[in-house]
């Protein structure tokens, strides 16, 4: 009963780790085991960076002022048609 | 018929006006183009507006929104660039950028050298399926079961192709991090 996760299974449930999409009791699970791997512990920090790195990236982008100004009189032309 | 009032006109700029950052980050990635995302945000805006009635107060408006701008770039809109070569998953090593990345730069100057716009052009390099899934989740931060209602697929469907994905833009910052000398290919042990 008390087998604790291994790399394999860790690794496998890394993704949704990291997407905080485990239940807590595998999530807690995943977590002792990246703290007792080093290797794992490595790997989830790189998956990890790469998508904050990716999420920094995304965030960067606006919707354009001109665009935001064009829908806005676009959906007031809408409103005042009806 | 009552038609949008002025009253609910308020309240759709209200749902969905906070929206248009995230609606046009995404149709950048589906577009390929920001001329092309420009009109896509817009049709889509106008979709939502005129069937606003059938929004129901409380829905994810985010998620609903996303769900007619997806609808709306299959329907009518051709990616101009050719789709990327399918690529074989199989042949690429799980994790090979980790691996490659431990051995060769264990202080871990990788992502610092790694210049976001290859980042980028590694996502919009990804087949359809795989980068707006990527691009949901990784980039926008929806959960697993929003995604799935906006792509209409099953949760798994949804988990494995991220997985898939995730795969694919490490095997392709893999291959430019060894061009850019970054990290070496990996090569048999010789003594």
């Amino acid at each position: 009963m008390d087998e604790s996760m291994d790399c394999g299974e860790a690794e496998a449930r890394l993704q949704d780790y990291l997407k905080r999409e485990l239940t807590p009791e595998l999530a807690a699970e995943v977590r002792d085991h990246l703290v007792r791997c080093r290797g794992c512990f490595g790997h989830a920090q790189f998956e990890e960076t790469l998508l904050q790195l990716l999420e920094a990236r995304a965030r960067r982008e606006t919707c354009p002022g001109a665009l935001r100004e064009r829908i806005c009189a676009l959906l007031r032309a809408e409103a005042d048609q009806n | 018929m009552a038609e949008p009032s002025t009253a609910s006109v308020r309240s759709f700029d209200d749902e969905a006006l906070p929206h248009l950052d995230a609606l046009y980050r995404v149709a950048l990635r589906l577009t390929g183009d920001p001329a092309q995302a420009e009109d896509l945000v817009q049709d889509t805006m106008l979709k939502a507006y005129r069937s606003w009635r059938q929004y129901r107060a409380g829905t994810n408006a985010k998620g609903w929104l996303l769900t007619i701008l997806r609808n709306t770039f299959i329907n009518s809109y051709r990616r101009r660039k050719l789709e990327p070569v399918a690529m074989d998953l199989e042949a690429i090593e799980p994790h090979a950028l980790y691996r490659a990345v431990e051995t060769a730069d264990p202080e871990g100057n990788f992502f610092g050298q790694l210049v976001d716009e290859k980042v980028l052009e590694a996502v919009d390099a990804l087949p359809t399926d795989f980068r707006e899934v990527l691009v949901l989740s990784d980039m926008e931060g929806l959960p697993y079961a929003e995604i799935a209602d906006t792509l209409g697929v099953p949760v798994g469907t949804v988990k494995s192709r991220l997985f898939r994905a995730r795969r694919l833009l490490q095997a392709q910052l893999y291959a430019y991090a060894v061009e850019m000398g970054y990290i070496k290919p990996r090569e048999p042990q010789d003594g």
